[in-house]
């Protein structure tokens, strides 16, 4: 059964509910993924080039750091892959694929997958965080920031749905 | 004593690793890291997504307005997500389009990865390429993204109740939205 592979969304959800609890307790702040990506863009182009890198002005919040990856939310992002892989691996779920919608052709998936990517990411930036960082986040501490995202968020998401319905259905 | 205690660099960053494992290990364990499941809200057929999320958010803000008028938790100084009305409204619409599009959110993409799908690593590429093209056309944007500054503002001041009001307000909504979601499912299923 295919349906009892997963846990409870009531019992991960609470699971999850008490490690944002113990984030505000232990480090004051929330959970967050979306900064590690963007912390990653800005080295990464301080590699291939560092003069146009230096310029950037919203890159200097991570270049301007002695050591860039001691970062807080790169090593949460950590984390979440070695968690995520412990429950993989644990239920024997593990498996390398290129997952798509049932009528997507692979060329589609790259291009979907890579432009609503780019979407997400350059959302993100614009609301100061994503789905953990500003909804969950947010949304825990009563914060307006993450009610205007998460309804904003489910909003044009169904708006979407509507227009996108072959892709994942 | 009143949390958050000051702590090292190093501890702090040992403990955001440890949060994030169970952070992560919450996450796959909800088939999040599927974006199938995670796409199935919108089309009302797999209400994981909004499940995992509402639980959790109740849970998280139950626990930290409980510690704080226990007079464990200091809320002041705890960061609190400044609110940018017109950019996070906006941020939050296109989020929305490319979740839908990509199947995938920053953290789920990553549990994706480790769950052995590779176009999660295509969505997390694009999520760096997204971020890159904020920094570079950052100059014409900041007027936008520095507007509608109203702070560390929060519902419960917002509207001048106290938070137990908010809070209870969330359960119920969390509670009655469960419910027709199971009676949903159960629906759906009885069919298929």
């Amino acid at each position: 059964m295919k349906k009892d592979r997963y846990w409870s969304p009531y019992i991960t959800g609470t699971i999850l509910g008490l490690t944002l609890l113990a984030s505000f307790y232990v480090a004051g702040r929330g959970l967050g993924a979306s900064g590690a990506f963007s912390l990653a863009a800005g080295l990464g182009l301080n590699a291939v080039a560092p003069g146009y890198a230096g310029g950037l002005t919203y890159f200097s919040r991570y270049l301007d750091h002695p050591q860039p990856l001691l970062d807080r939310g790169f090593f949460l992002l950590v984390g979440v892959f070695l968690g995520a892989l412990t429950g993989a691996l644990g239920s024997r779920s593990f498996k390398f694929m290129l997952d798509k919608g049932a009528s997507m052709t692979v060329r589609t998936r790259l291009f979907t997958g890579f432009f609503g990517g780019m979407l997400i990411g350059f959302a993100a930036r614009l609301a100061r965080g994503c789905t953990s960082g500003v909804a969950l986040t947010g949304g825990a501490q009563l914060a307006l920031a993450g009610w205007v995202f998460v309804i904003a968020m489910f909003a044009s998401g169904f708006l979407f749905a509507a227009l996108f319905r072959r892709y994942w259905s | 004593m009143t949390a958050p205690f000051p702590i090292s660099d190093s501890l702090n960053l040992g403990l955001a690793l440890l949060l994030g494992i169970f952070f992560g290990l919450s996450l796959e364990r909800s088939g999040l890291g599927d974006p199938h499941r995670l796409t199935g809200v919108f089309y009302f057929r797999d209400f994981t997504v909004p499940k995992v999320m509402f639980t959790a958010i109740v849970v998280a803000s139950t626990g930290v307005y409980l510690l704080a008028d226990l007079g464990l938790l200091d809320l002041a100084r705890v960061w609190i997500i400044p609110t940018f009305f017109w950019p996070q409204l906006a941020g939050g619409l296109l989020f929305g389009i490319g979740y839908v599009i990509s199947g995938y959110c920053p953290g789920t993409a990553v549990a994706g990865l480790a769950t052995g799908r590779l176009d999660a690593l295509v969505v997390m590429a694009g999520v760096s390429a997204g971020s890159l093209l904020f920094a570079v056309l950052y100059p014409m944007v900041e007027t936008f993204y520095l507007s509608s500054d109203k702070g560390a503002v929060t519902i419960p001041g917002l509207l001048g109740v106290s938070h137990w009001i908010v809070i209870i307000g969330l359960i119920a909504g969390a509670g009655g939205m469960f419910a027709i979601m199971e009676r949903h499912e159960q629906r759906q299923n009885r069919r298929s």
